[in-house]
């Protein structure tokens, strides 16, 4: 629920030296992202997206270094990273597996399906593995109910799944 | 048409945006326009921006749709290369503009197909509808005309302007003579995705006005299983629900009067059969929208996330049949045709569970208690 806020009061940021936003991420915004809008703030989206991609998530050091890349207090950037939920605040898996749970794909088996996933990585929907591979979540319809119970993993979509599909997908992973 | 609201021109800046973030359940025929025919959406808007003198166009695509990011970036590269687009651009040379096309990316927001909350997400910011008017086509994007179009009206500019006016109205159903003027025409063809307990799911093109029972048998090859038709949601979600003895209904604009639904919408179709559960799928329902509620107004927010804890309640055998009347009054108060809150999400929890309700009444009685008046001296106390 993109409206639930945490305290935030009393958190750390944790910080590195190095910058996230780093000289090849900025030349790429400069050159392909910031031309096509009007404004800088507009470039937001594109320049989280692009910060996802390279560190699989996005630490809260880096929301600061766009704020400051884009002349806009940190809050602002805060206020949108959190109301989309593809933007990920801590760390994930390696493998994001999201299985889509609205209505066609619970009329057409999603169900067991999430629960044989659960049994299978031993976590439930939210959590990760403890070595840091797995991601499970569930999703909002991902736009394929004619290949119904469908899900996503990492950036590719998993169609007509049955319990023992998905396992060898799964398990062929690295 | 929305574009004739555009005002005249001063001289700055207008915008064309193209509603790509598909999130309603039951609907996938964008999916199935980008992965097939790209080209057909990048015809329309150039056309759209030749015909509104507009420079820049952004395609909204949600975030979920890696592939099909790809894909369409890959043919606005092929678009600009071949000068439809960029400042060579063979348009640019009739009206002396250099027209631009920009892939956006949502980022896992259902609200942001709603079009003001898109231009809100498109500016960088969260995706809250704006209250309207003013409307997008007097400030739009970056607060100026914009206009906002989805991605199936855009692909079909290109084949009406190729074929004319006169073959479009020849598909689809004619207003009748007699009727009032509130009485939407139906004409075109139309993509209907059909998903759930058919044969055959998938995304069909016919004319619209065609009944739902062809669409399943011809198109879908039936019911599967040889199971029995018990509902179907004629066009994603937040549409409200045909019944069982409206298997015959008509497909067209004017299915939501006719039928006592909400309306077409996207055309989604989503078939379920005689084992369905009713509570399940309006839990479902409703656990999608109190999911998606961007929280902006009371009503939507409170009240969505209130049905749910409600539905879960009957669905686990809890629920009293008070709940029943509990939901019906939550649901007439919430949505824009209320009044009580800025965009139409609340409006398709209020159609779904009222609608579902009132057809599908006896699922509901038969999950809750019969609440049971329990007087004070049979209670023991004098």
């Amino acid at each position: 629920m993109a409206w639930i806020v945490k305290n935030s009061a009393a958190a750390q940021i944790d910080r590195r030296d190095q910058p996230y936003l780093d000289q090849d991420l900025k030349t790429h915004i400069e050159t392909d992202v910031l031309p096509r809008y009007p404004t800088k703030r507009a470039a937001l989206l594109p320049i989280l997206h692009a910060v996802q991609h390279k560190h699989n998530w996005i630490p809260y050091q880096a929301l600061e270094e766009v704020a400051d890349f884009l002349d806009i207090a940190p809050a602002e950037v805060a206020d949108t990273a959190t109301f989309y939920e593809d933007f990920w605040l801590q760390p994930k898996g390696k493998y994001l597996i999201m299985i889509c749970q609205s209505i066609t794909c619970e009329l057409m088996g999603q169900v067991n399906l999430l629960e044989k996933v659960k049994a299978k990585l031993g976590i439930s929907v939210g959590q990760t593995t403890t070595d840091d591979r797995f991601t499970l979540m569930t999703a909002e319809c991902l736009g394929s109910c004619d290949t119904a119970p469908v899900a996503l993993v990492n950036e590719s979509l998993h169609e007509k799944l049955t319990p023992e599909n998905f396992d060898r997908i799964l398990d062929s992973l690295s | 048409m929305k574009w004739s609201f555009l005002p005249p021109e001063d001289g700055d800046r207008r915008y064309l945006a193209v509603n790509a973030d598909e999130a309603e359940p039951g609907t996938f025929k964008d999916r199935m326009l980008i992965d097939f025919d790209p080209h057909i959406l990048l015809e329309g808007i150039a056309i759209c921006m030749h015909a509104c003198r507009i420079d820049t166009a952004y395609i909204y695509i949600r975030g979920e749709y890696h592939a099909q990011a790809k894909t369409l970036q890959r043919a606005v590269d092929e678009a600009y290369e071949y000068n439809v687009f960029g400042k060579d651009s063979f348009l640019g040379k009739i009206n002396s503009l250099a027209p631009h096309c920009y892939i956006h990316r949502g980022a896992g927001a259902y609200v942001c197909g709603e079009e003001t909350a898109l231009l809100e997400s498109l500016e960088g910011k969260r995706g809250w509808p704006r209250i309207k008017p003013p409307f997008p086509a007097i400030a739009g994007a970056f607060a100026r005309p914009t206009i906002i179009n989805n991605v199936e009206t855009i692909a079909m500019v290109g084949p009406i302007v190729q074929h004319g006016p006169d073959w479009f109205k020849s598909m689809g159903t004619q207003r009748p003579e007699d009727a009032p003027p509130t009485v939407p025409a139906s004409f075109g063809p139309k993509l209907f995705g059909v998903s759930g307990h058919v044969n055959r799911p998938g995304v069909y093109e016919d004319e619209l006005g065609i009944k739902l029972s062809t669409l399943i048998e011809t198109h879908c090859g039936g019911m599967r299983n040889g199971k029995k038709f018990k509902a179907a949601i004629p066009g994603g979600i937040a549409m409200g629900i045909l019944g069982t003895d409206q298997y015959d209904a008509v497909l067209d604009f004017d299915v939501g009067k006719k039928y006592n639904c909400l309306g077409l919408g996207t055309a989604g179709v989503i078939v379920m059969d005689q084992d369905t559960d009713m509570v399940a799928v309006t839990r479902n329902i409703i656990r999608f929208l109190a999911h998606e509620s961007c929280g902006q107004c009371t009503p939507c927010r409170e009240g969505t996330t209130w049905m749910y804890k409600t539905l879960s309640r009957i669905e686990a055998g809890d629920g009293t049949s008070k709940d029943l009347d509990l939901l019906l009054e939550l649901a007439g108060s919430m949505g824009a045709m209320p009044g009580t809150t800025i965009c139409g999400l609340a409006d398709g929890a209020n159609w779904a569970v009222r609608t579902i309700l009132n057809k599908f009444r006896p699922d509901f009685e038969a999950r809750v208690r019969k609440h049971r008046y329990v007087s004070l001296s049979t209670a023991g106390v004098r």
